[in-house]
């Protein structure tokens, strides 16, 4: 049935395809790669109007066949290396791909250890993204200047003393990470059946501190948010907008009291009323989870499976789902500490009930996860357990398949392996965040789009307004390990008929 | 942040697994054999990014760049070589992550020790986006020649007593 579905769509989408490209095309482009790889082109049709938009995202090639033949025990060390935004979630949900692939459970020590590492993770990861990602978009403002729009302008809302304290608790969560795993990108802490490294007792108080300060920054930034951002009318106008509301599903990890959890669970569905439409164990994936091509771009959009691909459309029918912070406040039931649970209460409160459909919200919810994880750092640092001496279980089942999933900080992620019996990979799959959220994404860039493109008239302030779209997801662009030379314009482009430049505009 | 910085840090980025993205980490390699412990200059690899660079330049007085670049306007192994300040100014176009300008903003804005001066050598790549270990023919040649240029900056930058 799906087959048949997508051998429809294609044939009709190739001259679509080919119709577009003789239209007018805007092409917001980045110039040179280190910028992410990301470029949005935007397709207008006769009258000058939007007629499709989309974010182009080029994807690495040759993972499969750079995998083939290694040891699996190589696999967390690799693909940690692959991507330089995210080292820790790759580490992770490779690790618990080798605890599946040799069918054994981390001590109880163990797991404890690599959730420290991991909610630790999740708060840097998180706090990176309010500060320095999205910050210029909410604490500075879409509507300011665009000189102040980046992190400096940050800086001179807050004040230099919270940007010390963002980088200082970026380097001690870092230490965190190193104290286990050596370097950030190249740990070496996940083994099958536990980590590397234990935590010696006379080291624990130093990150019972780092988890309390942790809380408190949390705190913090929960008030940040209030006072900037949810006690300006606009800002809240624009979080709710229709421009970015989408009535799509949700994916996460919930705990077995279906709260949220970012390093472990079953994966939970629900449909765009909320209701749960599946729950299920990562080794089941391929089972809920389709990807699908498009003749326009080189990207595959997951879609739920067994509903079948009902197109880039929300509502009741659709088969869209989107990850990361939106979504996992959205499939959870609550949260799994106190104060992220009222966090998460006022939060479901001010949005108007669950699920919340504004993609803008992912800034929200991404405070709301921080308090979580810091409240978990503090519980597990708390814990005697933590400084067990049981660190690993040794493999002793043949190898054949292994599925991992984690929580990344920009949605759920998985790995999944199988080997020959000697534990050489054989063949090797991941689907990244990114991955999950394509076609919510497309459709967020190509609404934004349509409200500001009209009869050839490209509404001021476009590029900005498109690209909030979907920052708030924060895309994985591929893995641009680089920051130089960092920003150079982006640049859009408008072609007439005949592919022709008419008019270019940079924005500085 | 970290340890104590030479007066003249050579910086090479890039991803090991990447092909010609690691290009950066190359040069610096071999520039560190061509310096052989020079005095006042250090030589070190980073496979990070963004705000990880602070740790790595806060302290040094002149900083030299490494990194692969793909404009699409030269060919792979062209050598582009510029001065960070004439970036300055530029807004945010990256939704992911921070710029090496931005980064020193960022540093000086918060009274962080940043260099005086950042050049910065940017060689052009032809494939960076297939998972390999080692360089395109083309982006290798390049290695040696910037090594070359990079060496005789730092000498000259870390004084006579280098």
């Amino acid at each position: 049935m799906n087959a048949v579905i997508d051998q429809v769509t294609n044939e009709s989408a190739a001259p679509a395809a080919e119709a577009h490209d003789q239209r007018r095309r805007v092409t917001i482009e980045p110039i040179t790669r280190l910028e992410g790889h990301g470029r949005i082109e935007i397709f207008l049709n006769g009258d000058g109007d939007v007629e499709h938009a989309y974010l182009q995202i080029p994807e690495l090639r040759g993972f499969e066949v750079f995998s083939l033949g290694r040891p699996a025990e190589d696999m967390p060390q690799i693909t940690s290396r692959i991507c330089g935004v995210c080292p820790t979630a790759h580490h992770m949900a490779a690790t618990k791909a080798l605890d599946d692939l040799y069918k054994v459970e981390p001590t109880p020590t163990a797991r404890k250890i690599r959730e420290l590492v991991y909610n630790a993770f999740i708060l840097e990861d998180h706090a990176l993204h309010v500060y320095v990602l999205g910050g210029p978009d909410f604490i500075v403002g879409p509507q300011a200047p665009a000189a102040e729009r980046n992190l400096v302008g940050v800086i001179g809302k807050v004040g230099v003393e919270v940007g010390k304290s963002v980088i200082a608790m970026r380097r001690r969560v870092r230490e965190l990470i190193t104290y286990f795993g050596g370097k950030v990108i190249h740990p070496v802490m996940g083994l099958p059946g536990g980590v590397a490294k234990g935590l010696a007792p006379a080291d624990l108080p130093r990150f019972q501190e780092l988890a309390k300060d942790a809380l408190d920054f949390a705190m913090f930034t929960n008030q940040v948010f209030h006072d900037l951002v949810l006690k300006n009318a606009d800002y809240v106008k624009l979080i709710t907008s229709d421009t970015y509301t989408h009535r799509t599903c949700y994916m996460g990890l919930v705990d077995p009291q279906n709260r949220v959890n970012f390093y472990d669970g079953q994966i939970r569905v629900v449909d765009p009323t909320g209701k749960e439409y599946a729950s299920f164990p990562a080794s089941r994936y391929r089972d809920f989870i389709a990807e699908r091509t498009e003749p326009w771009s080189y990207m595959k959009f997951c879609y739920l499976r067994p509903l079948g691909w009902n197109g880039f459309s929300d509502g009741p029918q659709t088969s869209v789902y989107a990850v990361a912070p939106l979504a996992r406040l959205n499939v959870a039931d609550g949260m799994a500490t106190p104060l992220a649970q009222q966090a998460y209460e006022e939060y479901f409160n001010a949005l108007g009930g669950k699920p919340v459909h504004h993609t803008l919200a992912n800034h929200w919810a991404r405070v709301v996860e921080m308090i979580q994880a810091a409240e978990t750092m503090v519980a597990l640092t708390a814990d005697p357990g933590l400084t067990g001496s049981d660190i690993r279980v040794l493999p002793t089942k043949k190898p054949s398949i292994g599925v991992g999933v984690v929580e990344a900080p920009r949605g759920t992620l998985f790995h999944h392996y199988e080997t020959d019996e000697r534990g050489l990979v054989t063949k090797a799959n991941l689907i990244v965040a990114t991955q999950n959220n394509a076609a919510r994404i497309a459709m967020s860039v190509e609404k934004a789009a349509k409200g500001l493109i009209s009869k050839h008239k490209v509404t001021e302030g476009l590029l900005n307004m498109v690209e909030m779209a979907f920052r708030a997801y924060d895309p994985c662009f591929g893995c641009a390990t680089h920051s130089l030379p960092g920003h150079l314009p982006l640049r859009v482009r408008i072609r007439d008929s005949a592919g022709a430049l008419v008019r270019e505009l940079v924005q500085e | 942040m970290t340890a104590a910085c030479a007066s003249v840090l050579v910086l090479g980025l890039g991803n090991d697994l990447l092909g010609d993205d690691a290009v950066g980490l190359h040069v610096a390699r071999d520039v560190r054999s061509r310096l052989a412990g020079a005095a006042g200059c250090a030589v070190r690899e980073t496979m990070e990014m963004g705000l990880a660079l602070l740790d790595e330049i806060v302290g040094c007085e002149h900083l030299i760049l490494v990194d692969a670049i793909e404009t699409g306007k030269a060919p792979p192994g062209h050598i582009h070589e510029f001065d960070a300040d004439a970036l300055a100014g530029r807004r945010i176009a990256a939704p992911h992550f921070v710029g090496v300008v931005e980064t020193l903003a960022l540093g000086r804005t918060l009274g962080l020790a940043m260099p005086r001066d950042v050049r910065i050598f940017a060689i052009e790549v032809k494939d960076a986006l297939t998972l390999s270990v080692s360089l395109t023919p083309e982006v290798q040649q390049a290695v040696g020649v910037a090594a070359g240029r990079i060496t005789t900056l730092a000498l000259g930058l870390a004084g006579p007593g280098a």
